[in-house]
């Protein structure tokens, strides 16, 4: 099936010194899925990892970006040639031990994220998944941001310059140890006034884009779980809701100056867009606390796909989908579920089983064959 | 692989900003290539610019050592129009727009925590003290239009503005998270031609 025609295609894909990998190379097929096969800890893992970073600029896998470099090495590599309307765009990162990384897009370097996501989307799933309903409130933010950046380009940029506000605040805070004299207090009301600009911002992005994704998760839901709906149907509830909850009551402004002597005390920003919180219930009870597991699984396979829709609804053009070991942690009527639901379009995709009744692939790259290992 | 001087001058042109390990090396054999006095000349350049220049120490642009800065030392300057800029580089970048006829005042750097640079540690006192011994009644704040360099000019507006003085601020248009270096004249003149009073 041919996908949207604005979209990026990867086409060819080249890694050095990335975890075991000395070099490797692999293409990808333009349309459908490729599937990457290989033992265990082979480095299937690694191939979409790498892909996701060029977007993400952060490992799915870790939170450490030096536990991507091979072992032994300064620096790595990552380097993907995409094709988008016709053209060609090389978008090539560079990761440093210690801190350092680029990107450069066609040979110019990149710093917004957000721009970056745009020039590499992707949807992942991973085995990991589940954080995304158990996990802290800074996964379900995650999940938001990225898309923010690929569909509304102005709440990119404001993502972007909300990060930066607060690490300077951060660092004013720390700088301040716990007094708050007349010249902290003077050079925090003008960080402050930056971080009510951006955060105010993403906040009604964030508000927005939570209400646009409610249904499509519902939708997803409903598909995915269709085998026990009878519960829904009972209690007369939403199957899926979920609410934007910001981090702070009232207007921000008035919230930072509430708050400003325990900032200090504590060297923290303790109010603001980063203690936001996307809460979601399953026939309105907390999908956190409340659900079963396999409630929550279906609920983060919803996730994913519900930001896959908008995203592609949105940008017009579907994220290429890296899919890493998806089906072992489900049983066989979810499985069943998600395969029928799989969007169209580009995708790179991982098992540690036999590939699930109805998956087609477009290619087959065994992981052993793509490169040199240290 | 080198040794000896050939070694070290890869060593100390690897340690300027913008020059990788393999540009050092290129440069270090080019420098190897070129007649005797062509390099001499180059040496002495290096070391003359810094035996004989400093900052002007009213508003501390680059200066020949002992003298004001060429745009403090011109009195065809109106002496009350006072653009703010992080970097004397900045200063370049405004002349060449012709579009500014007072003097300048170089913070060297922007408000910038995260590498501890804080009000102290910029020519803000500097600034403040300049105000009514010459007499300024405009500041034009023209620092770089990206996060710092907002933050910076809003801490300038905040204390300048309670002196009774207008407080501009270039207009927006330039390249948002630019340098001010790298703005075209043309854009760049458009900004200080359009700028606003700031709203502390
Ligand atoms: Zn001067």
């Amino acid at each position: 099936m041919s996908g949207p025609d604005r979209g990026a295609r990867l086409a060819h894909l080249k890694l050095h010194d990335i975890r075991a990998f000395v070099e490797a190379t692999l293409d990808v097929a333009r349309d459908g899925t490729t599937l990457i096969t290989g033992p265990n800890g082979s480095g299937k893992t690694t191939v979409l990892e790498a892909v996701a970073y060029l977007g993400t600029q952060r490992s799915f896998r870790t939170t450490s970006r030096d536990a991507m470099v091979r072992i032994g090495c300064e620096r790595a590599i990552v380097r993907a040639e995409l094709e988008r309307e016709g053209r060609r765009v090389t978008v090539e990162s560079e990761l440093r031990v210690g801190g350092g990384a680029r990107t450069l897009v066609n040979r110019r370097t990149v710093q917004a994220r957000s721009e970056l996501s745009r020039a590499v989307p992707t949807t992942v799933f991973s085995p990991d998944d589940l954080g995304l309903v158990q996990g802290p409130p800074a996964r379900r933010r995650d999940l938001l941001d990225g898309a923010l950046g690929i569909v509304d380009h102005k709440a990119g940029a404001a993502l972007d310059a909300l990060e930066r506000v607060l690490r300077q605040r951060g660092a004013l805070l720390r700088q301040a140890a716990g007094r708050l004299s007349a010249e902290v207090a003077a050079t925090l009301d003008v960080w402050d006034e930056r971080l009510v600009a951006s955060g105010e911002e993403v906040s009604e992005a964030r508000r927005a884009l939570v209400a646009d994704l409610e249904p499509r998760v519902a939708h997803a839901y409903a598909a995915l779980a269709g085998h026990d709906r009878t519960a829904c149907h009972r209690s007369g509830q939403k199957a899926v809701s979920m609410e934007y909850r910001p981090g702070w009551d009232g207007p921000l402004a008035a919230a930072l100056v509430q708050r400003r002597t325990e900032d200090v005390r504590r060297a923290t920003s303790t109010v603001g867009p980063q203690r936001d919180e996307v809460w979601c219930a399953i026939t309105g009870r907390d999908a956190r606390l409340h659900a079963s597991q396999g409630e929550q699984r279906s609920l983060a396979l919803a996730l994913r796909l519900g930001i896959h829709a908008l995203v592609t609804e949105r940008s017009g053009a579907a994220p290429l989908l890296l899919l890493d070991d998806v089906f072992s942690e489900l049983d066989r009527d979810r499985c069943r579920a998600l395969v029928r639901h799989l969007p169209p379009g580009q995708a790179l995709l991982t098992t540690t089983m036999a590939l699930p009744e109805g998956v087609e692939v477009a290619a087959v790259v065994d992981v052993r064959a793509i490169g040199v290992r240290g | 692989m080198y040794t000896g001087s050939l070694r070290a001058l890869i060593d100390e042109l690897g340690r300027l900003p913008g020059i990788g390990p393999k540009s050092a090396q290129r440069i270090a054999f080019y420098i190897l290539k070129i007649p005797s006095e062509d390099a001499r000349r180059l040496a002495d350049s290096i070391v003359a610019v810094k035996d004989r220049t400093t900052l002007c120490e009213q508003c501390f642009n680059v200066a020949e050592s002992g003298n004001l800065c060429d745009v403090c030392a011109d009195d065809r300057r109106d002496a009350h129009v006072v653009c703010v800029v992080e970097d004397p580089r900045d200063i370049v970048a405004v002349e060449r727009t012709q579009q500014f006829r007072g003097r300048y005042h170089v913070l060297h750097g922007a408000l910038n925590p995260l590498e501890g640079i804080g009000p102290d540690q910029l020519r803000v006192r500097e600034l403040l003290g300049r105000i009514d011994a010459e007499e300024i009644t405009e500041t034009i704040l023209c620092t770089n239009p990206n996060l710092e360099g907002e933050a910076t000019a809003m801490y300038l507006a905040r204390l300048l503005t309670p002196l009774g003085i207008a407080v501009t601020r270039i207009a927006s248009g330039l390249p948002v998270g630019g340098d001010l270096e790298y703005a075209d004249e043309l854009t760049l003149g458009r900004a200080i031609e359009g700028r606003r009073a700031v709203v502390p």
